[in-house]
C-alpha cells in the first residue's frame, strides 16, 4: 500500500481534540511530537485518515514541580525540556535522565515524554522509571476525565488503556517518599546513545538500611514494560545487602519473558535483566542512603 | 486535505498550500528549492535533514509541513550572513577538515548551532553527545568535534545567527 | 629539490564552501523541467521464476508515463568484468528469474513520486517460488538449488595464487596451526542514498547525472545495455555523498532512468530510500576463511595455505576482483616463502556483495592478523616482535604477482609500539582492559584491466591561459575523499601556481579526457595524480621553451616554476609571469591555445598494483565482563602512505576508517532471516556515532614511493582493515576470549567467558 495520505487538524483545546477523535474513530491518530507516528506512517505500518496534533493546545506543555502534589508533565512537554528542567533534575533526577537517554537531540526537541509512553512500546525509555515511581496518567475523554496508574496503562505492544476518543493530558509522579532512591540503567549494542535492548528502572525506600518499599520495572523484555513483583517482595522488609540485591535481580530476570529480535537475543536479555537490576538497585540504594 | 500555511524560512515568508502528509523536508527541497537540507534516512535516525525551528534543532523528515504554520525555520542556506561572509561554524568546518562528502554537513552544522547558542564553550563530550543524532560515514567525527569547538571560540556571545 | 609550497600542507578541500553552505548539488537536488519520478518494483522472494507480469493497471493510472519490465529492454547482460563476458550475469530488470529479495523486476515513471509509488503497487507479478540458498554451505551442498544455470555448482569464479612448495614448507615447519574464520556482511552506509536523473536530448543522446564513483564504467555499460554508442551517452558525476565501493557499477535505476527518459522524452529521476539501500543494496562480502600457517619455533613464517569462500549473493558484481585480491592480501605484510591460495566466489540468494573499502582486505586480514596473534600467543613471542621478524621490506617479491617498492612496515610497527606504550600495557593492564594489534597493507590502484578499457587508466588535460590561470580536466571522481583538492594541489605545485589559479572540471564523460576507471582500489591519487603531472610537464616544456627563447638562455639552464613565475634557475629576473609565458607560447603558435594531455597506465607492475601502503594499529579496550560490552578507549596508528600530500586529508581518511573499522568489529551487521534483511534502518543498523568514537593518535611514516606522484601512495582504504583484528586481540588480552567470527558482540563475549 502506498504511504497514507491523511488530513490534519490542530485543535486549540482538549475538548476539541477529544471531539475530533470521537468523530474520526480508529482511523484518527493523535500526534504530539510525531517522531514515532510519522516513522510508522512512512514505513507503512499505519494508515491513518486523519491526524490530530496536540501541540497547539495552550498549556498542555506545562511542567509543574510541587512539594505536595509532585511532578506533572504535560502531554506536549518535550523530552528535551524534561531532561533539562532544573526542578526535575533536582527532585526527580532519574526522570530527567531517562528523558535525556531517549533517542537523539533532534528527537528530544520534537518528541514528548507522554508520547513515548502512549506508543506503548515495551522498550520505551521513559516507562520503567515512571512506573517505578508510581506515576499516573491523566486521561481526558468524551465522558470526562480519569486517571490510570501507569502500571495499568500498558496492555500489550502498541496497546494502551486509551479508549477511542481519549487522550493523555499529563503524566503525574507523586512526590518522592522520604528515604527513597531511584535509578535507570539501559543498554544496547551501540552503547549509551541508542534505543535500548534492555532497560531497568527501580525505586527503593529505605528506613535505615532496611527496605520498606521497592519497585523494579523492566523494559523491552516482555510485551509491556513489566513490574517484577516477586523480586520486589524479596527486598521489602529486609536489610538491603549486596547478596539480597543479587538474589532479587536473579528473580527479576526469571519473571521476564524476553524475545529474540534484531537488537538482542532472549538469553542475553535474561542475563542483562539480572545485571542491570543489580546496578539499578545498587544505585537506587545509594541515592536513598544519601537522602536519609 | 490541502492546508494554507505561512512559514518563514531564513527570514523569507512563504504562503503555501500543502497536503497534510507532506513533510517539511519535502516542502523545503521540492517546493522552495532549498536543497541544502538533505534526506539521508527518512526515519529521524541520521540527522542529515536537521533544520532549526523556533530555535530548536529538529528532523525535517519527521516534521509535517502543515505544522509549520507561523513558525520560523532556519536551514543551512540561512546560516551564512551573506554570500561573501560565512558563519563561524561554516568557516571552522572548512578549515578544520570537518567536511568530506558533505552530505551530513548541513545537518551537522545546524546541530552545532543548536548546541553553541546555549553552550558556547562545550566540552568534547558535550559536543559528541550533541551530534550523536547526526551520522557521518566519512570523517570519524573527530574533525567535526574540533570544528565545533573552534566555532564556539569564534562565535561572539549572543551573536546574531538567525535573520 | 625545492621545498614544496602546497604539497604536504593542510589545504582545506576546495569544495568546502559549497558544501558548508548547502550549495553543492547532489543528484537528488537536480530538478529539470517536465521531470518524471521513477520507482522500482522489487522481488519479494529470494528465488523465483517469473511466470507473468501484468502492468496494464499501472500503465492506465493517471499520471503514469511509462512502465517497463525485463520484456521491454534489450536482452543484454552487464557486469564490470567486461574482459570476461561470461562473468557479466546481470540484467537491469529481471528477465526470467529473480535471485534475491529486492531484485529489480519492473520500473515506473510518473508525474510525481506518490503516483509512481502507487503505480508500482498495481503491477501484478506471478512467481513460481524456488528453493533458495542463503549461505555458502547450503549453496555448495550436493543437489543445492542452482542460482544461475551458467554455474551449476554455484561457484561463479575461482582464483588461485601459488608459489614456493607448500607441502615442503609445512614439512619444514616446527609449528603448524589451522583455523577457520568467518566474517560478516556490512553496509557501505554512505550518507547519500543513490539517486540519478537522466535526460534524452533532441538527438536522442542521453545525459545522466548520477551518484557514482565510476562515470566512465557507467557510460560504457549503459551504452551496451541500451544498444547505443558510448559517445551517445554522457555521464556527469555531481557532488557525491560517499561511496566506499558501493557506487562503482552500472545500477538498474541508472539504466531505467535513461531508458525511460528515451521512451518518454522527459527527464526521469530515481532516488533510493534508506530502506532500499539497507535491505537490497550492495554490501561487503561475508567470507569463510580457512588458513593453515607454518612457523619455525623462533616465529619465522614458512608456509601458508589459504582457502576462502566468498558469499557473493545473487550476482558477481565486483566479486571476481575481491576473489583475486583476497588471495593477494593473504600473502601481504609478511614473507611467506611458500604460499598457496584458492578463492571461490559462491552464489547465494541474497543481495549481491561487492566492493567495499578494503576490497577483500578487511576480511582476509582479520583472519591473517588474528591467526598471527594466536600463533604469537602459543609460541610465547610478543605479537609485535613476531611481526617484526617476518615483516615485508622494500624489494620483497610475491613471485609472479607483485614486487614491493617503498615499504615502511617495520617503521610502522616500531612507531605504533612506541606511541601506544605497548610494552608497558601488555604487561600491566588489569583484567578487563587490554591492548591488541592489527596491521594492513593495501594497493594503490589495480593494474589488471578487467574492464578492458581501450583508454589510459587515468588521463588529464591542462589548458593554460594568459591570465595566469589553468583549467584542469579529469574524469577522476571525487566522492568525498578529496581527490579534486589533491589533484589541484599536485598541479599547482608542479606549475608554481596557487590553488585559486586552478579551475577544475571533473567526471563528465563528454567533457573530460578519456578515460578514468573511477574511484576504487585507492587508485586516484597515484594514477590520476601521475596523469596530471604528465600533462603539466608537457605544459612546462612549452613554457620553458618560451622563456628560454625570450631571454636567449643558455641551454644548460634549468627553468623554475614558482610563485606564478617562470624563470631561469638562480636568475629570477630572467623570466616572466606564468600568464606572460602562456601568451608568448600562444603568439608563437599563431593563436592556438596552450593545452596538453597527460595519462597514466601502469605497465610491468605485476598482477596487482604499482605500489603498496603499510600500517599498524593498536587498540586499547575496556570490557565490561558482566554485560560483554566493549569500550574502545583509544586507537594508535602508524602508517606508511608514501609522501603525505595533504596531512589533514590523510588524517580525515584515517579517522573515517577507524569509524568504519569500529563498526565492522563491534556493532554493524545485517540481521538476516534466510534471504530477508531484518534491520533496514539506522536505528537497527548500528554504525558508530560521535559518542562511540575513541580518541586516536597517529604517525605517518614518511617514505617516498618512486611510482607515485611526488612520492605518494594509497591512504585511508587499507586502514579499514587493522581495526577489527586489533580490537579482537585487545579483547582477548583483556578477557581471554578469542573472537574468530565477526562482529564481536556483547553476547559472544559473554558466551566466550562462559557467562551465557
Amino acid at each position: 500500500m502506498p504511504v497514507a495520505q491523511f488530513d490534519y487538524i490542530a485543535p486549540t483545546t482538549v475538548h476539541e481534540a477529544v471531539a475530533a477523535l470521537v468523530k474520526g474513530g480508529r482511523d484518527t491518530r493523535v500526534m504530539a511530537g510525531g517522531t514515532d507516528l510519522i516513522v510508522k506512517i512512512r514505513h507503512r505500518m499505519l494508515f491513518p485518515k486523519c491526524i490530530v496534533n496536540l501541540k497547539r493546545i495552550a498549556g498542555l506543555d506545562a511542567i509543574t514541580v510541587d512539594k505536595k502534589n509532585g511532578l506533572a508533565i504535560g502531554a506536549t512537554t518535550l523530552l528535551a525540556d524534561v531532561a533539562n528542567h532544573k526542578g526535575i533534575c533536582r527532585h526527580y533526577p532519574t526522570v530527567a535522565e531517562a528523558a535525556g537517554a531517549t533517542a537523539n537531540v533532534q528527537v528530544r526537541n520534537m518528541g514528548t515524554v507522554v508520547g513515548n509512553l502512549c506508543n506503548a512500546s515495551p522498550s520505551a525509555d521513559n516507562a520503567p522509571t515512571l512506573m517505578a515511581m508510581a506515576a499516573t496518567m491523566d486521561i481526558a475523554g468524551p465522558t470526562g476525565s480519569r486517571s490510570v496508574l501507569l502500571d495499568q496503562f500498558f496492555q500489550g505492544p502498541g496497546i494502551s488503556a486509551l479508549q477511542v476518543g481519549e487522550i493523555v493530558t499529563a503524566v503525574r509522579v507523586p512526590p518522592p517518599v522520604a528515604g527513597s532512591g531511584t535509578a535507570y540503567h539501559s543498554l544496547s549494542q551501540r552503547g549509551k546513545l541508542d534505543c535500548s535492548a534492555v532497560g531497568v528502572g527501580t525505586m527503593v525506600v529505605l528506613n535505615g538500611d532496611r527496605c520498606t518499599d521497592a519497585r523494579i520495572i523492566v523494559g523491552a523484555c516482555a510485551p509491556v514494560p513489566m513490574r517484577t513483583q516477586a523480586a520486589e517482595k524479596m527486598l521489602i522488609g529486609k536489610k538491603m545487602t549486596d547478596t539480597l540485591i543479587r538474589q532479587a535481580a536473579q528473580k527479576a530476570s526469571e519473571e521476564t519473558s524476553p524475545i529474540t529480535d534484531v537488537r538482542a537475543s532472549a538469553p542475553y536479555r535474561w542475563k542483562m535483566v539480572s545485571v542491570l537490576t543489580i546496578r539499578a538497585l545498587t544505585d537506587a540504594r545509594k541515592m536513598a542512603l544519601r537522602k536519609q | 486535505m490541502r492546508h494554507d500555511i505561512s512559514l518563514t524560512v531564513n527570514g523569507d515568508t512563504y504562503n503555501l498550500t500543502v497536503e497534510a502528509w507532506r513533510t517539511l523536508n519535502e516542502v523545503l527541497r521540492e517546493d522552495l528549492n532549498l536543497t541544502g537540507t538533505k534526506l539521508g534516512c527518512g526515519s529521524g535516525d541520521c540527522g542529515a535533514c536537521t533544520v532549526i525551528v523556533d530555535g530548536k534543532s529538529v528532523s525535517s523528515c519527521l516534521t509535517l509541513a502543515v505544522e509549520m504554520d507561523g513558525r520560523q525555520i532556519l536551514t543551512v542556506e540561512g546560516l551564512a550572513p551573506s554570500g561573501e561572509t560565512m558563519h563561524p561554524i561554516q568557516e571552522a568546518f572548512i578549515e578544520k577538515g570537518a567536511i568530506q562528502c558533505g552530505f551530513c554537513t548541513p545537518g551537522m552544522e545546524l546541530s552545532a548551532l543548536n548546541l553553541l547558542k546555549t553552550n558556547p564553550r562545550p566540552s568534547d563530550t558535550q559536543i559528541r553527545s550533541a551530534i550523536s543524532g547526526n551520522l557521518c560515514r566519512c570523517t570519524g567525527y573527530n574533525k567535526i568535534v574540533d570544528a565545533i569547538s573552534e566555532a564556539g571560540r569564534r562565535m561572539k556571545p549572543q551573536s546574531k545567527t538567525r535573520r | 629539490m625545492n621545498a614544496h609550497s602546497i604539497i604536504g600542507k593542510d589545504i582545506p578541500r576546495t569544495d568546502g564552501r559549497a558544501k558548508a553552505t548547502g550549495q553543492a548539488i547532489y543528484a537528488d537536488d537536480i530538478k529539470l523541467p517536465g521531470m518524471l519520478y521513477g520507482k522500482l518494483l522489487r522481488s519479494p522472494l529470494p528465488h523465483a521464476r517469473i511466470v507473468s507480469i501484468d502492468t496494464s493497471q499501472a500503465a492506465a493510472m493517471p499520471g503514469v508515463r511509462c512502465v517497463i519490465t525485463g520484456q521491454d529492454i534489450p536482452r543484454v547482460t552487464y557486469g564490470n568484468w567486461r574482459l570476461f563476458p561470461g562473468t557479466q550475469d546481470e540484467y537491469a530488470l529481471a528477465m526470467d528469474k529473480v535471485r534475491f529479495i529486492g531484485d529489480e523486476v519492473a520500473a515506473v515513471a510518473a508525474v510525481d513520486r506518490e503516483t509512481a509509488e502507487a503505480a508500482i503497487e498495481q503491477i501484478i507479478v506471478e512467481y513460481e517460488e524456488l528453493p533458495g540458498v542463503f549461505d555458502v554451505v547450503s549453496s555448495l551442498a550436493k543437489g543445492a538449488p542452482v542460482v544461475h544455470d551458467t554455474s551449476p555448482t554455484n561457484i561463479s569464479i575461482d582464483r588461485k595464487i601459488a608459489y614456493g612448495d607448500i607441502e615442503a614448507g609445512f614439512a619444514a615447519s616446527d609449528y603448524v596451526r589451522e583455523d577457520t574464520f568467518t566474517v560478516h556482511a556490512v553496509s557501505h552506509a554512505y550518507m547519500e542514498p543513490c539517486a540519478c536523473v537522466a535526460q534524452s536530448d533532441l538527438d536522442g543522446r542521453i545525459t545522466l547525472w548520477t551518484s557514482t564513483q565510476t562515470p566512465y564504467i557507467v557510460q560504457c555499460l549503459l551504452a551496451s545495455t541500451l544498444n547505443m554508442r558510448e559517445n551517445d551517452i554522457r555521464v556527469i558525476k555531481p557532488a557525491v555523498g560517499g561511496g566506499f565501493g558501493g557506487k562503482m557499477e552500472l545500477r538498474p535505476w541508472e539504466f531505467c532512468s535513461a531508458f525511460m527518459a528515451r521512451e518518454t522524452g522527459r527527464p526521469v529521476k530515481f532516488t533510493l530510500t534508506r530502506e532500499e539501500e539497507l535491505a537490497f543494496g550492495r554490501r561487503r562480502h561475508p567470507m569463510t576463511i580457512r588458513s593453515k600457517v607454518g612457523f619455525k619455533n623462533d616465529g619465522t613464517l614458512v608456509a601458508k595455505d589459504l582457502h576462502i569462500y566468498l558469499d557473493g549473493g545473487a550476482y558477481n558484481a565486483m566479486g571476481p576482483t575481491a576473489t583475486f585480491l583476497s588471495g593477494n592480501f593473504g600473502a601481504m605484510l609478511y614473507r611467506y616463502p611458500n604460499y598457496r591460495y584458492l578463492g571461490e566466489h559462491v552464489y547465494t540468494n541474497k543481495p549481491p556483495a561487492s566492493a567495499m573499502r578494503g576490497f577483500g582486505a578487511p576480511q582476509t586480514l582479520f583472519a591473517a592478523e588474528t591467526q598471527m596473534n594466536m600463533a604469537a600467543e602459543e609460541l610465547g613471542i610478543d605479537p609485535i616482535q613476531i611481526r617484526l621478524k617476518n615483516a615485508m621490506v622494500s624489494g620483497d617479491e610475491l613471485p609472479g604477482v607483485a614486487t614491493i617498492s617503498s615499504c615502511g612496515f617495520v617503521e610502522s610497527l616500531k612507531e605504533v609500539r612506541r606511541i601506544s606504550g605497548w610494552s608497558r600495557k601488555r604487561k600491566n593492564l588489569k583484567t578487563g582492559r587490554g591492548v591488541g594489534i592489527g596491521c594492513y597493507s593495501f594497493i594503490s590502484g589495480g593494474v589488471f584491466n578487467w574492464f578492458n578499457t581501450q583508454y589510459p587508466f587515468s588521463a588529464a588535460e591542462v589548458r593554460a591561459f594568459d591570465d595566469g590561470t589553468v583549467h584542469l580536466l579529469t574524469m577522476a571522481s571525487d566522492i568525498g575523499q578529496g581527490s579534486d583538492t589533491v589533484l589541484k594541489q599536485i598541479l599547482a605545485e608542479t606549475l608554481g601556481l596557487k590553488m585559486e589559479d586552478i579551475r577544475l572540471t571533473a567526471a563528465d564523460t563528454a567533457m573530460t579526457p578519456q578515460a578514468d576507471l573511477g574511484t576504487w582500489g585507492s587508485r586516484v591519487t597515484l594514477m590520476a595524480g601521475n596523469a596530471v603531472i604528465d600533462a603539466a610537464k608537457k605544459i612546462k616544456e612549452r613554457l620553458a621553451g618560451a622563456v628560454s627563447a625570450r631571454f636567449n638562455l643558455n641551454v644548460i639552464f634549468d627553468i623554475e616554476f614558482a610563485d606564478g613565475r617562470v624563470y631561469a634557475a638562480g636568475k629570477p629576473d630572467r623570466g616572466m609571469t606564468f600568464g606572460e609565458a602562456v601568451a608568448f607560447v600562444q603568439k608563437t603558435q599563431r593563436g592556438e591555445p596552450l593545452l596538453a594531455r597527460g595519462s597514466y597506465t601502469p605497465r610491468g607492475k605485476g598482477l596487482v598494483s604499482p605500489a603498496f601502503s603499510f600500517g599498524a594499529q593498536v587498540a586499547e579496550v575496556a570490557v565490561d565482563t558482566d554485560t560483554g560490552q566493549i569500550q574502545v578507549e583509544k586507537m594508535w596508528t602508524a602508517h606508511d602512505c608514501g609522501k603525505v600530500l595533504n596531512p589533514m586529508a590523510v588524517e580525515g581518511q584515517l579517522e573515517g576508517s577507524v569509524q568504519m573499522g569500529l563498526g565492522y568489529a563491534l556493532t554493524e551487521q545485517f540481521v538476516m532471516d534466510g534471504g530477508k534483511t531484518l534491520n533496514t534502518t539506522f536505528l537497527d543498523y548500528k554504525m558508530p556515532n560521535a559518542a562511540d568514537m575513541p580518541p586516536g593518535e597517529s604517525v605517518c611514516i614518511d617514505t617516498f614511493e618512486p611510482e607515485g606522484p611526488m612520492g605518494a601512495k594509497e591512504a585511508g582504504e587499507g586502514l579499514a582493515s587493522p581495526t577489527a583484528p586489533a580490537i579482537a586481540e585487545a579483547v582477548f588480552h583483556a578477557t581471554g576470549y578469542r573472537c574468530k567470527d565477526l562482529p564481536i558482540t556483547p553476547e559472544k563475549v559473554l558466551k566466550g567467558l562462559g557467562k551465557l
